[in-house]
């Protein structure tokens, strides 16, 4: 019970830092929870109550992502969707995966290392868009398409490798009816959720959090992937009331995802024979790797190099899901790397997204200062 | 969250109105052809560009906020501002400008003890439309919902004024109601 409260403590001391500075508050997490745990000062350990919590801030983010997922909207703009996020899917898979098989790690080990590589960071990649004022630049929405197609594709990524030694047939079966029962449950209770939620007491807030723990239980104890389930029980509600569900699930999604992130950290070993070069080679090359996408992304998609520059700084941020899938299904060196990787780009990335545009700017006119663009709208 | 999201419905049932009501409005609206988007995980934009060829964006982010952006034609960095709900309502009384002189201003009250009731105190400036006419001409309660409070003359004020009070130009009114009996008031009364 100490070990989370200080857990906690820490989190809410790096959470006031980090938005007094407004920097990514994700590798500040993780490094807290390195500092707490085993490789640092070997305050915390992960016990009980703290993997609760971690489960929990897992669940509810995925939750969340499936409220987001509009699969309606996205079919109206396939076009968008779909060229950014094919190109962004092959540069980064490829070039992540054939790092990771380089050195040395397993088919099994390389595609989670590379699924981790290739999914930007939702939050940081909004977060940056509202904060640096880039909502109107034509990028942004290519931004925001890209992300949406990422989430499509974890999606795709927890179903396959959860369905791993399963018998197929079955297991699209019982994944079948869950879905089904979800989206009844959400067409048929439609009025009586949409009443449920709007009420002031303490029931809208306990029905999202039941509803979600169900869903996550249920799935396990049938034997589905819980992951999946919970993002199809965000998607069946979002159906009906998301902005509601959104408002009530947030407080717990906001505390536990917190929690996650530190207890991540307190389970990384940075003791004995890691590689550091290996570390910071995938880590640059993650921020590399969304460079080419992003250009590429910018000559498709603008018909401008340089607009891939403003796509490139708003997505080097691995973040949440990279973290995800190395708890879900890292070894303890995968996780390393991952959280490396995550510690690294987010970083870097908090400063591209702030002085991409400038940058941007910098390479349109080489060897000269824009003089007339004096107010760069920040 | 549950005040930005009023505020927006607010504006779009008050825009709905406006077509209905008004055929001049419906022109201008269909002038400038207004694009809205639904960004996932951002919110909700809208753009329009203008006859001069500058454009607005407007964003009501999920957390709340309101982000506006304008980008002055033949200019490649926009420039913005961000606002919380109540700014973005006072932008938007100043650019409805029409009826509401720089003299008139609003304040809400919210009684949370009485099941969230909200009141709004509004002042407006009477025009030479209605200078001449009676509280009682005008209908103003049974039309409109609203109750003159109170006028200002020339630094004379009168406080409840009768049905027989005769407006004139220059009049400060002062009117209380909830915002949609206000709404109505401006569209119904103060246009006439």
């Amino acid at each position: 019970m100490e070990s989370i409260v200080l857990a906690l403590f820490v989190c809410l001391v790096l959470a006031i830092i980090t938005k007094y500075l407004s920097i990514p508050p994700i590798p500040f997490y993780i490094i807290g929870g390195v500092l707490l745990g085993k490789s640092g000062f070997g305050l915390v350990t992960s016990d009980e109550i703290g993997h609760f919590f971690s489960q929990m801030g897992l669940i509810f983010l995925l939750f969340f992502m499936g409220l987001e997922l509009k699969l309606e909207r996205i079919a109206a703009n396939r076009s968008a969707v779909l060229t950014s996020g094919i190109i962004d899917l092959n540069v980064n898979m490829l070039i992540g995966f054939v790092a990771a098989y380089l050195f040395g790690f397993s088919l099994i080990e390389s595609a989670v290392i590379a699924s981790a590589f290739y999914i930007s960071s939702t939050a940081m990649a909004i977060t940056s868009l509202v904060e640096n004022r880039k909502l109107m630049m034509r990028e942004a929405e290519t931004v925001i398409w890209l992300m949406v197609f990422e989430d499509l594709v974890l999606i795709i990524f927890l179903a396959i490798i959860s369905a791993g030694d399963q018998d197929p047939l079955l297991f699209l079966l019982k994944i079948a009816g869950v879905l089904a029962i979800l989206y009844a449950i959400a067409h048929y209770g439609k009025e009586f959720l949409i009443g449920l939620l709007d009420r002031s007491d303490e029931l809208p807030l306990l029905f999202t959090f039941a509803a979600v723990l169900t869903t996550a239980s249920f799935s396990m104890y049938i034997g589905v992937p819980e992951t999946m389930m919970v993002i199809a029980l965000g998607a069946a509600l979002a159906t009906t009331d998301p902005d509601a569900f959104e408002q009530h699930a947030r407080p717990f999604k906001d505390v536990f995802l917190v929690v996650f992130f530190v207890f991540f950290g307190i389970t990384i070993n940075l003791g004995g024979g890691i590689d550091m070069v290996m570390i910071l080679t995938i880590s640059l090359l993650a921020i590399v790797s969304k460079f080419i996408s992003g250009i590429l992304t910018g000559i498709f998609i603008h018909e401008s190099a340089l607009a891939g520059i403003e796509i490139w700084g708003n997505t080097i941020g691995r973040g949440e899901f990279s973290i995800a899938l190395a708890a879900l299904y890292g070894s303890p060196l995968v996780a390393t790397v991952i959280a490396a990787m995550v510690i690294v780009t987010s970083i870097v990335g908090a400063f591209t997204a702030k002085y991409c545009t400038g940058l941007r700017k910098w390479m349109a006119m080489p060897g000269r200062r824009p003089p007339h663009h004096a107010h760069t709208g920040r | 969250m549950g005040h930005w999201y009023a505020f927006f419905f607010y504006s779009l049932t008050s825009y709905a109105s406006v077509l209905h009501n008004h055929q001049i409005s419906l022109a201008s609206i269909f002038f400038m052809p207004l694009r809205s988007v639904n960004l996932p995980g951002v919110g909700t934009k809208y753009e329009f560009t203008t006859d001069k060829g500058d454009t607005v964006a407007i964003f009501f982010t999920k957390s709340g906020t309101i982000q506006m952006y304008t980008l002055q034609q033949g200019c490649r960095t926009p420039s913005a501002a961000e606002m919380t709900p109540m700014e973005a309502r006072r932008l938007g009384n100043i650019l409805t400008g029409a009826i509401i002189e720089a003299e008139s201003e609003s304040v809400e009250i919210a009684f949370s003890a009485l099941a969230d009731l909200r009141i709004t105190i509004h002042t407006y400036l009477i025009q030479k439309a209605i200078a001449g006419k009676t509280i009682e001409d005008l209908q103003i309660r049974t039309k409109t919902g609203v109750t003159v409070i109170a006028v200002s003359r020339k630094d004379r004020n009168i406080i409840n004024p009768p049905p027989s009070f005769v407006f004139e130009t220059g009049d400060a009114v002062v009117v209380i109601g909830e915002t949609d009996q206000l709404k109505r008031f401006e569209r119904e009364v103060m246009v006439d």
